[in-house]
């Protein structure tokens, strides 16, 4: 909200400099979040007097002045003519820039010098008028800064006032609490009107038929009303806070609105029909046009002001087009009244109606200070617009206020603050607040503040008027018991690092994902590849492109693919550790997440294996290369072998796609990208990815692995080669070699896959490095050389015969 | 015999000295002082000797043998120290070449900046949960003491979820649009004590330079008999000079959030200008980092915890706001892009 300093000062002074008044009020809790000084534009303005004036010998247009700016005297030419020798106006001096204009400077007008410039009122932005020079009061002193004579000089204080602080939303609210900061009287002059001898209520009635959504409703008659401007004054202060001025009536409704935080509004008195006005809820489907002329539809839940035509008003939000006043208004009725928040707040979101009025009635308004507050308004209305007010106030309250009270015990405070504050302290902070005590421990809450309810909401006002620096800071004496740090915290810790060392990016992507992605990227059987998946969807995406939840981080991570290929890198390595979410039919249920929320750990990579360098030799990222990250990630979970079976499911390609698995647990997938999901994405060939569940990564890490002694004799090594069929896959050769190698074959390495000639098509060799040790003894060559025939026959005979069989 | 011996150590000496190779040597040493050597095939006629002779002969010969070895030894080092002087005076390697290394990945500035705050408040004690993404109004605002129709729900743009899946019905489905829930979930799960971090991502419907509909928060709560403001002070206090540095200042002020009363924010002060204010602060010297404030007794009512049997605190940080500070970004939309030009540079 803006508040005038200017304006303020009416109700508390003397108010400090702005920048100390902010710093206390946002101290308390209202935070300023900016500062305007209107009169800024005019600094250099001063207030001049003109004391000769002669025709330009060289210029019919132009007069030389000479003027007089507190003891200086000044030449200055000037091409206005509706002045006289002993005028008052404004001289914008040398080295002013005037608003949105050039910067003033010492100059010579054919041939005649000029110190400054003489200004119009629509130059200085105070004014319209451009016909010539803003002449000012006789009464100013020469010399004086034009913002400071014309009293313009105002701060105003952009103030955040939070939702539950509706009282704050006006100046007698802020007011209120920087009287309170400063330890200053709240001064408050409200008018009184002057009554005729007509009664209010022989000229309008009201009824309230939804006492829910009225509470209270109030209102005065003014007769003889001339609509006309409202005086430069009133323009001011509401141009300040922000409102256009519009009319005298119209004005004060607003003026008293920002002054004491009331909406209201001023009927046509003559355009009501039937001498009655009915409060109502409106019925489904009935027809309002509202003041800004839209004709709108009405729902059951709307609350309108109805005359005997029909509804005229939407209650508290926006007035109807048909009872509007207008330029030959001469009676009005003028409306406070008090409406429910929450049918307030539902309206103006239905109808799209936020103003100023719905904004303080959502937050709510105190409806015990009535009756005041329309006699204030009606005394301004009548004034600015020569009316007379009838008799008497019509004043229907079919919910009169609560009067609450809140109690707050002797160690409410302490307990709460963690230290003691005294108790005269408290006492004098809520008195100033408004509260009133009521018997010990007791206070009673002033009708403006809907938000205090409880004993901590006392203490809080305590607080915030002291100041929270002088809450004392210790450490909490309650640490509760230390826990172990969760496994997972270390699990994705290593999965981080391991991944990090393989040199992969990591990618932070929105959860959110294009819904025509997804058929092309979620994980499932290949069949189903491009065909339509259920997802998790929003209500109101921000865009469509962010419609649903993902079901794989794939639908993210081969975006960032596509997108970086626009920068044309020579490769690619990224991976996300994040969440997909997936329909679960009884989510939410009891506890239970409302979608299936896996985190998963998934990456992807593409082009050159090595960056180019000397060093370096120019091949491309393959299977090898996604399954060495899955496995340089179960090394550094100390987990068991990684197992790999060729797999089909989408998105990824048939002929080279694993189930990824640590004994019986399922990993997720790796492989290269299909084809068609390439197409689709706009994605080049040779792009693999990964997808890992994180809940089976944790199950298979062993984050403290058992000691094992070191082996206490030496091994010794033998290659072995094989010659299988190219189909034969390599897993199966190195168990065979394993098993017949038992009990001394301790490990056998694939070190070299060859095919060509010599050898026949369709025929490989697979050649591994066998390691041969004995955990009793140091190893005979003998022994090795027997052992090392054995196996090689064996290995023949296994797989060869296999061969043989086909 | 005599002669043979001196001939062959005058022999040796000439050979020996040639030698300019390690292996020649080697060959050196077996032809004179092998089993089938030079010498050992003079001595073998010694037998014919008298014994007189015999012994006269073989001191001799121990001296040859003695002289040859010393030989042998003296050139050797020559020989080694000669090709050490080689290798030594090869040319040497151009140092300047590229060093060969995988480049290690970077992590993301938003998740990196999560986990050091994570672990910050795990140094203060505070143990890491994790709470769902999609929650229920439930557990997002009504718990929270947000009462439905009420403008305090207009301080956060909420995405709502379809859920016509579901085999019953709820209520609202959101994305959360705080990590505030992990606090009712945890409550709902434990007893007090209390004390608990939940960092994780938040989404609000809100898009621009310094809002992303998706971003990271932290909550934290510590729940038990009688702790107090000032604890909630203590603690954020070590924080802040635990994780921005011990010269950092803090300022707590009033504010307001539904499910904490009383409530505050907490401003630290500038790092960019040492709070005299700068560009980074908006002149005023201080960054606002965090809400927080006393666990609202409507939260306890609504997770089951008896009335003013327990009092808590709460807190909740916004990671890409720190994050923004710590490393001068200054578009949020341009993190979650993923350019790797710019992941590269963290």
């Amino acid at each position: 909200m803006k508040v005038s300093v200017e304006w303020l000062s009416e109700f508390v002074s003397p108010l400090p400099a702005p920048e100390e008044l902010a710093r206390r009020l946002t101290r308390a809790g209202l935070e300023v979040e900016g500062m305007e000084r209107p009169a800024e534009a005019l600094r250099g303005v001063v207030v001049a007097r003109i004391t000769a004036a002669a025709p330009h010998p060289d210029a019919a247009k132009l007069t030389v002045t000479q003027v007089e700016v507190g003891a200086e005297r000044l030449q200055v030419v000037c091409g206005a003519k509706n002045f006289q020798v002993g005028d008052l106006v404004p001289l914008a001096t040398v080295g002013t820039t005037l608003p949105g204009g050039p910067t003033i400077q010492r100059a010579s007008l054919r041939g005649v010098e000029s110190h400054g410039m003489l200004c119009s009122g629509k130059e200085l932005g105070v004014s319209d008028d451009a016909s010539g020079l803003l002449v000012l009061p006789k009464d100013l002193v020469p010399g004086t800064p034009l913002a400071k004579a014309l009293g313009l000089e105002d701060t105003v204080l952009e103030v955040n006032v939070t939702p539950n602080r509706g009282d704050a939303l006006s100046h007698l609210g802020v007011a209120r609490e920087a009287a309170s900061v400063l330890r200053l009287p709240l001064q408050r002059k409200l008018r009184v009107p002057v009554e005729s001898d007509g009664l209010a209520s022989d000229a309008i009635r009201i009824e309230i038929a939804d006492p829910v959504g009225c509470p209270r409703f109030t209102a005065r008659v003014l007769e003889g009303v001339r609509i006309g401007p409202s005086p430069a004054w009133l323009r001011r202060r509401l141009e300040r806070c922000g409102v256009r001025s519009i009319s005298n009536v119209v004005d004060v409704t607003n003026y008293v609105m920002l002054e004491l935080g009331q909406p209201m509004h001023a009927f046509d008195l003559d355009r009501i029909q039937g001498g009655l006005l009915r409060v109502r809820r409106a019925r489904e489907g009935e027809p309002l046009v509202t003041l800004d002329g839209k004709q709108r539809t009405l729902v059951a839940d709307d609350l309108v002001i109805e005359d005997v035509r029909g509804a005229q008003s939407l209650a508290g939000t926006m007035g109807g087009a048909d009872t509007e006043v207008n330029d030959g208004t001469t009676r009005v009725l003028l409306e406070a009244a008090n409406w429910d928040p929450g049918t307030i707040r539902r309206m103006a979101r239905r109808h799209q109606l936020h103003s100023e009025a719905s904004y303080r009635f959502e937050r709510g308004v105190d409806r015990s200070v009535l009756p005041e507050v329309l006699d204030h308004a009606a005394a301004l209305m009548a004034e600015l617009s020569g009316a007379t007010v009838r008799r008497g106030r019509i004043d229907v309250q079919p919910r009169p206020a609560e009067r609450r009270t809140v109690a707050l015990g002797r160690g409410d405070v302490e307990t709460l603050l963690g230290a003691p504050v005294p108790e005269e302290e408290v006492r004098s902070i809520l008195s100033s607040l408004g509260f009133v005590a009521e018997g010990p421990g007791r206070w009673r809450v002033p009708g403006w503040r809907n938000d205090v309810e409880r004993p901590e909401d006392l203490v809080e006002e305590v607080a915030r008027i002291r100041g929270y620096e002088h809450i004392p800071s210790v450490l909490p004496a309650s640490s509760g018991a230390l826990t172990p740090e969760p496994a997972w915290v270390e699990v994705e810790r290593r999965i981080r690092g391991a991944l990090s060392g393989a040199g992969f990016d990591e990618v932070v992507n929105y959860s959110f994902v294009d819904p025509a992605v997804l058929p092309w990227v979620t994980p499932r059987a290949l069949e189903k590849l491009g065909t339509p998946v259920g997802a998790v969807a929003l209500k109101n995406p921000l865009t469509p492109q962010q419609a649903v939840m993902r079901t794989t981080l794939l639908a993210s991570l081969l975006g960032n693919v596509s997108f970086n290929l626009r920068q044309q890198p020579e490769s690619l390595r990224l991976y996300e550790m994040g969440r997909s979410y997936l329909r679960d039919p009884h989510g939410g249920k009891d506890r239970r997440p409302v979608t299936e929320e896996r985190l998963h750990v998934s990456g992807v990579l593409w082009g050159r294996r090595d960056p180019r360098g000397w060093a370096t030799k120019e091949t491309s990222n393959d299977f090898s290369d996604a399954k060495g990250a899955v496995e340089a990630m179960l090394s550094a979970l100390s987990a068991g072998e990684l197992t790999c079976r060729l797999a089909r499911v989408a998105p990824f390609h048939p002929r080279a796609t694993a189930e990824a698995r640590v004994g019986d647990v399922v990993l997720g997938w790796i492989g290269e990208v299909h084809p068609l999901v390439g197409q689709q994405l706009g994605l080049p060939p040779g792009v693999f990815a990964f997808e890992l569940e994180f809940a089976a990564l944790e199950k298979v890490a062993r984050l403290s692995p058992q000691f094992r002694p070191l082996p206490r004799f030496p091994a010794v090594l033998r290659d072995v080669a094989v010659v299988v069929p190219v189909s034969m896959e390599a897993a199966d050769v190195r168990s065979v070699v394993l098993e017949v190698g038992q009990p001394l074959v301790e490990d056998a390495v694939l070190f070299d896959v060859y095919t060509g000639a010599p050898l026949p098509e369709g025929q490989k060799n697979l050649a591994f490095a066998l390691t041969y040790r004995s955990a009793e003894r140091t190893l005979r060559d003998e022994e090795v050389q027997e052992a090392h025939r054995r196996i090689v026959e064996e290995v023949q005979r296994r797989l060869g015969g296999q061969l043989r069989g086909r | 015999m005599q002669e043979r011996l001196e001939s062959l150590a005058s022999k040796a000496r000439e050979e020996i000295g040639r030698a300019q190779e390690a292996s020649g040597l080697e060959t050196l040493r077996v032809r004179y002082l092998g089993k089938k050597g030079e010498l050992s095939a003079v001595l073998g006629g010694m037998g014919k000797l008298a014994p007189d002779e015999r012994r006269r002969v073989g001191e001799i010969a121990n001296r040859v043998k003695a002289e040859v070895e010393t030989l042998l030894d003296e050139a050797q080092k020559r020989i080694a120290g000669a090709a050490l002087d080689a290798e030594l005076g090869a040319p040497p390697i151009d140092v300047t070449l590229p060093g060969r290394m995988r480049r290690p990945g970077r992590r993301h500035v938003v998740s990196r900046t999560l986990e050091e705050i994570t672990r910050t408040f795990q140094r203060l004690g505070f143990e890491v949960v994790q709470s769902p993404e999609v929650e229920l109004d439930l557990y997002n605002f009504e718990s929270l003491n947000f009462p439905a129709d009420h403008p305090a729900r207009d301080m956060q743009d909420t995405f709502y979820v379809q859920g016509d899946y579901l085999q019953h019905d709820p209520g609202a489905i959101v994305l959360r649009t705080h990590t505030s829930p992990g606090q009712v979930r945890t409550m709902l799960d434990r007893k007090p004590p209390i004390r608990v971090v939940v960092p994780g991502k938040v989404y609000r419907a809100d898009s621009d330079a310094t809002h992303t509909p998706m971003f990271h928060q932290i909550e934290g709560l510590l729940v038990d008999r009688k702790v107090t403001m000032a604890e909630l002070k203590g603690t954020l206090d070590a924080f802040v000079r635990a994780y921005f540095g011990p010269d950092r200042r803090t300022r707590f002020r009033p504010s307001f959030f539904p499910f904490t009363e009383p409530s505050g924010e907490l401003d630290v002060s500038c790092g960019g200008c040492a709070g005299r204010g700068c560009r980074l602060c908006k002149q005023s010297g201080w960054l606002e980092i965090l809400g927080c404030g006393m666990v609202h007794q409507n939260v306890f009512k609504a997770v089951g915890y008896p009335e003013g049997s327990v009092t808590g605190f709460a807190f909740g940080m916004g990671i890409e706001r720190v994050a923004m500070l710590r490393y001068g970004l200054d578009d949020l939309r341009s993190l979650f892009e993923n350019d790797v030009r710019l992941l590269e540079q963290f």
